[in-house]
């Protein structure tokens, strides 16, 4: 097991068009980090890199303490499950996992031992004679994991793994990954577009967008204090309300203005906000969903954080529903315990958690951190 | 006319040209092997070929005693299965690099391949054989009249279109089995020949078949690059039953018979890859 770290990595391709960008990365041996983004964010060129299979055009890539940059695919002591699988059609399953094993003259009776040992921890054991296409895709997706642990690598590398499954299979998948770290901890890098993947699965998460990484940090950071509008509005489902104002003081407080929006900001919060230059500036209100509740105690505990806007749209949901609202020009959604009282075209009154609200520049998107 | 009824229409009119085409193309063999079986007096006198009264089943017995038949037969498979190997040989590399890799000129690459399809073989009739006058004389090399000389010719034609089929299958194999096969810990050879290799079978025997036959028919270049009987090949070898002797259409269609056969058998096997192979591209790009 081994630590990955990334200094520098750019990738770029001829025509200069940059892929990746001043990458900087440490993980830590038996980490499990997660890259996540909107397609064409580089999180998979970088994966790429670091099996190999991609050329860094400038920058350090270490495995362990040595660097590999120069270093072939086979020789990093890497397993990488690839998004489509990337079975071996013509091998049985068996032969699918062993390969790599042969392939490093492992003696026969070791590849055996190995092969039955992985292939019962993922509940294949009597799939090995059977040929990649007679599987089903969760079983398949298992064959590719088998493959990849049988050879007990320095590294994992998973490529969006689970985007070719369906619904609830993803959900049983991402928590068997989730064991299977748990017991073999080999460190892990993690791709995909899923932020709900990237929340319940990362040990850190790492934000990117066109080729750059936005944050690192564990997913409880990432979705309490996201560091400009970008990570705040990919992550969470559904995502960050984001609604245009302005700050201004008065009389000592300081309000967030926008037409029909009035809110006065809790004092704990006054002094970061005069730190961060954003008085009088244009910025964005955040906040999300949940932090959106419609019970009349919290109307009556905070008066000031209390919104009456117009219902547009409900979404059931079974236990929660989502209101779809809007105000003074502006849509946001709450998130709310599930009523049958709501009805689109109707006014009501809502208050915003004012403690877990963020405040963005409006012009460079980034978060006032509040600590 | 409402769309199903159109629909119905148009099906009708298809199945019927289909089967003009299937009547069009099967009729001359019909033909061909109902006229080996009568005498060359009856062919002579203009019979009806496809009454068959009295079959006559020894001419096919006369047909190898008449002429050495057996020499041309073993001239054509020695240079068409050289020929099938060589051509596929060059054609699996230069389909899979078209396929997996971008080097400089690969694009002016795959055009040529495609443009020397663009020009008439016979074209190159004179040239290749003055060529090979040339290569006699300066390099003291026989050319003409050798096995060698019809093989490098033969794989020389060959394989572009060869280049094709290949290449059609090796884009339809995803890149990251390869990929795979490389970080389990191959180089980039173990993974062609260990992975991309058994994948691309079918791809293999539609390139053989594709070459065998189209050498096997090959007429104009046999006729003028080889003049002794120890290197001439069938399409040569069946001329002979008319006018070097006497003309006996009987024999001639015997013999055509016999060399359609081991097409009609290697097609019929192996047609399910053949079809796949030729209509790749067009489906998969």
């Amino acid at each position: 097991m081994a630590r990955v770290k990334l200094e520098h990595v750019w990738k770029k391709y001829s025509g200069d068009v940059v892929a990746v960008r001043d990458f900087n990365l440490d993980i830590d041996d038996k980490e499990f980090v997660v890259f996540v983004g909107p397609s064409g964010c580089g999180k998979t060129t970088t994966l790429r890199m670091i099996a190999g299979l991609e050329d860094i055009t400038s920058g350090d890539l270490y495995i362990g303490d040595r660097r590999v940059n120069d270093v072939a695919p086979k020789d990093r002591d890497i397993a990488m499950v690839f998004q489509n699988y990337a079975l071996y059609p013509h091998m049985t399953v068996y032969e699918n996992m062993a390969f790599g094993l042969k392939l490093r003259k492992v003696p026969k009776a070791e590849i055996d031992k190995r092969v039955k040992e992985a292939a019962k921890i993922l509940g294949i054991d009597h799939l090995l004679d059977r040929k990649p296409k007679a599987l089903s895709g969760g079983q398949r997706q298992r064959v590719a994991l088998g493959r990849a642990i049988v050879r007990e690598p320095q590294v994992f590398l998973m490529d969006e793994p689970l985007s070719n499954l369906d619904a609830k299979l993803r959900v049983q998948m991402r928590a068997e990954i989730r064991k299977l770290h748990q017991r073999i901890q080999t460190t892990t890098i993690y791709v995909t577009h899923d932020q709900t993947e990237a929340m319940t699965m990362g040990d850190r998460i790492v934000v990117m967008r066109d080729g750059v990484i936005q944050q690192v940090d564990t997913p409880q950071r990432i979705y309490s204090h996201p560091v400009n509008m970008f990570v705040a509005g990919f992550i969470g489902s559904p995502a960050m309300n984001f609604i245009r104002g302005e700050l201004v003081e008065d009389g000592g407080q300081i309000y967030f203005r926008a037409p029909e929006w009035n809110i006065r900001l809790p004092e704990g919060r006054h002094q970061a906000l005069r730190n961060a230059g954003v008085i009088g500036k244009s910025v964005v209100l955040g906040v999300r969903p949940e932090d959106i509740h419609d019970e009349e105690v919290f109307q009556s505990a905070y008066p000031e954080a209390t919104v009456r806007a117009r219902i547009e749209v409900v979404e059931h949901m079974g236990s929660e529903l989502y209101l779809h609202l809007t105000k003074g020009g502006q849509t946001f959604v709450g998130r709310v315990a599930s009523r049958f009282d709501f009805r689109p075209g109707q006014d009501t009154q809502l208050v915003l958690d004012l403690n877990k609200i963020h405040i963005f520049d409006a012009e460079t998107e980034e978060a006032v951190q509040f600590s | 006319m409402n769309t199903r009824t159109l629909r119905a229409v148009r099906g009708g009119v298809l199945t019927a040209i289909t089967w003009v085409i299937v009547v069009l193309t099967v009729f001359p063999i019909l033909w061909m092997i109902f006229t080996s079986l009568h005498t060359n007096q009856e062919i002579l006198e203009g019979i009806n070929s496809l009454s068959l009264a009295h079959p006559q089943w020894q001419n096919y017995v006369q047909m190898w005693q008449t002429v050495n038949f057996f020499n041309y037969f073993k001239n054509s498979l020695i240079i068409d299965a050289c020929t099938m190997v060589l051509a596929c040989l060059f054609s699996m590399f230069a389909g899979y690099s078209l396929a997996r890799y971008r080097f400089p000129g690969s694009g002016l690459f795959s055009i040529g391949v495609i443009a020397t399809q663009m020009i008439p073989g016979i074209m190159f009739l004179i040239p290749v054989y003055m060529l090979f006058l040339q290569i006699h004389k300066w390099l003291g090399i026989p050319m003409v009249n050798t096995y060698w000389g019809m093989i490098i010719v033969y794989t020389a034609f060959y394989t572009p279109m060869s280049i094709w089929i290949m290449r059609s299958f090796f884009v339809a194999i995803p890149s990251e089995l390869e990929e795979a096969a490389m970080v389990d810990g191959c180089n980039r050879w173990q993974a062609f020949w260990r992975v991309i290799l058994p994948l691309a079978g079918p791809g293999i025997v539609a390139t053989c078949v594709y070459v065998f036959l189209t050498a096997w028919d090959e007429l104009m270049f046999a006729w003028v690059l080889t003049t002794t009987p120890d290197v001439q090949t069938i399409p040569v070898g069946i001329r002979l039953y008319v006018g070097q002797y006497q003309n006996r259409f009987d024999l001639l269609m015997c013999a055509a018979t016999v060399v359609t056969l081991p097409v009609m058998i290697t097609f019929f096997l192996f047609q399910r890859h053949f079809i796949r192979g030729m209509t790749a591209g067009a489906v998969k790009g």
